[in-house]
């Protein structure tokens, strides 16, 4: 077996969640969802579309994976939807049906947040502001996915709620509110949700332990089937990768 | 709609302490040379309205010290980081925030544009924080038709925008390259128009090109020649962003004590 990085052992995870057909949208800093998504249109979702932050582009198929969102070496792409109707189609709901994100915190239920740490009107840490998390519960599910795992980030309670998750509590007030967080992607593990919607450990990567897990953890995950180790990525998911990121970003 | 250079259309065109529109996405065409025409002239700036993902063009002038309250749904600078100067002056009380997500402010943008005195919100931002935070952009409305409670967000007109666009003819027509991102809404939306471009053509000359001009000279009133004023952001299809450049500016708006240096060395009229 070939030796990977723990983002491409990202990435194959990701890409192995998309299903064919799906439309997916991302925010900034977008080269691991891009990969993801690559990957799975180079495998088992020939059919997969996706949608890159502020350019709009749709599944574009760069020489090598960006850094940014918004610049010109998001080419050649079939198609662009300018960003104010990709806002607009947000809205709808059922326009979209994976919306990858992440945050300077996530919950144990899949709340993100990208505005604050501490209170609101004082933070400890201001954030760059939510862009559009608001619209994680218009698209089926959502991807959540982290390079920081630490008691920090993954917290009981978001400070500010700015990408909702799963209802803390019931969800008849929230008709609308769809699959929500399926997967949470970190460098030491998986997660998806019970059904009372809590996070709880799916599998544990390759050369971590399941305390560690737990330590770096800031809340009790609930309790879920015996976490599995998570399949390490084949020779040609490698392979594929890495066609389109000769630069290594996913390397770095 | 006159073709002028930075330092009169910024005075002709944006009053002091007004609400000013700032355009490009994350770290693509952001409007610098307008930008450091204001930090230069030290003008004040009430209300500074981004596109829903600023960088430098938000950054800078409150490294300044120029802005007074900001409606913003991201300043950062991407993969490069936290925004130094923004976060600053949140976490130390300088800058007062309007709270707002990158789907209100769109739908703010339009219904400035077009007359529209509030938008009800669409689903997602009522299971957030955001709104009860910003009772000056949120307000709670009944459905007329199905009496349900939402949310509305008011709409919104900047007094002056500046963008950074491809092209525009003599005449004033502008033309965007691959991506207009929230540009060309800001345009629509906004009470004066100040665009600078990379590239000025004569008159008619945009009329065989596709996608054209799709900002009418009557919907804008100066345009600034500025061959790579977007530095150093980047401008698809032109240039690249500068990291090494922005890793400068982030260097120097860590430390205040750096920043003064740093807005007089590029603040000299260098910046173009």
């Amino acid at each position: 077996m070939s030796e990977w990085s723990i983002t491409e052992l990202m990435a194959v995870v990701m890409a192995r969640e998309f299903r064919d057909g799906e439309i997916v949208v991302m925010g900034a800093v977008p080269a691991l969802p891009m990969a993801a998504c690559r990957l799975a249109r180079a495998t088992h979702a020939p059919r997969l579309e996706f949608i890159v932050g502020g350019s709009g582009t749709v599944s574009p198929e760069p020489p090598s994976l960006p850094l940014g969102s918004c610049g010109g070496d998001l080419a050649p792409a079939a198609t662009t939807l300018p960003l104010p109707d990709v806002v607009l189609l947000e809205g709808r709901g059922d326009a979209f049906d994976v919306f990858c994100a992440g945050g300077l915190q996530i919950d144990a239920h899949g709340n993100c947040n990208l505005i604050c740490v501490g209170s609101w009107d004082r933070p400890k840490l201001r954030g760059p502001g939510t862009v559009g998390l608001p619209f994680l519960p218009n698209t089926r599910r959502s991807i959540l996915y982290t390079q920081s795992h630490s008691p920090r980030t993954l917290v009981e309670r978001v400070d500010f709620v700015s990408g909702p998750g799963h209802p803390a509590g019931p969800d008849e007030a929230r008709p609308y509110r769809k699959e929500g967080p399926s997967l949470v992607v970190t460098p030491l593990a998986t997660f998806d949700f019970s059904s009372e919607g809590r996070m709880r450990i799916r599998t544990v990567h390759p050369g971590v332990r399941h305390d560690e897990v737990l330590a770096a953890t800031g809340f009790e995950p609930a309790p879920g089937p015996e976490p599995g180790e998570t399949p390490p990525p084949t020779d040609e998911e490698l392979a594929i990768l890495r066609s389109f990121d000769p630069a290594g970003i996913l390397r770095r | 709609m006159r073709v002028l250079e930075a330092e009169a259309a910024v005075a002709e065109y944006y009053t002091p302490g007004s609400t000013l529109g700032v355009g490009g996405m994350q770290l693509a065409a952001a409007p610098m040379t307008l930008v450091w025409e204001v930090v230069r002239r030290r003008i004040p700036v009430g209300r500074l309205v981004t596109s829903p993902s600023a960088s430098i063009q938000a950054d800078l002038l409150i490294a300044a010290g120029l802005v007074s309250e900001i409606l913003s749904p991201y300043v950062g600078f991407e993969y490069l980081g936290l925004a130094p100067a923004y976060r600053r002056a949140v976490e130390s009380g300088d800058l007062r925030v309007l709270e707002i997500d990158e789907g209100s402010l769109t739908h703010a943008l339009w219904a400035g544009g077009g007359g529209i005195p509030f938008v009800p919100a669409p689903p997602g931002l009522d299971l957030t924080d955001i709104p009860e935070v910003d009772p000056e952009m949120f307000r709670r409305v009944t459905d007329p038709f199905t009496g349900e409670e939402r949310w509305a967000v008011a709409s919104l007109r900047p007094d002056t925008v500046f963008l950074a666009c491809a092209v525009a003819d003599e005449a004033g027509n502008v033309a965007f390259d691959r991506f207009p991102y929230t540009d060309r809404l800001m345009a629509l939306a906004a009470r004066r128009v100040v665009v600078q471009v990379e590239e000025l053509v004569p008159a008619g000359a945009l009329s065989d090109r596709a996608p054209g001009a799709t900002l009418p000279a009557f919907l804008v009133d100066a345009v600034v020649l500025a061959p790579g004023g977007c530095r150093p952001t980047g401008f698809p299809g032109r240039y690249a962003p500068d990291d090494e450049a922005l890793g400068a500016y982030l260097a120097a708006a860590r430390d205040p004590e750096r920043l003064a240096g740093y807005l007089a060395e590029h603040g000299g009229g260098g910046e173009r």
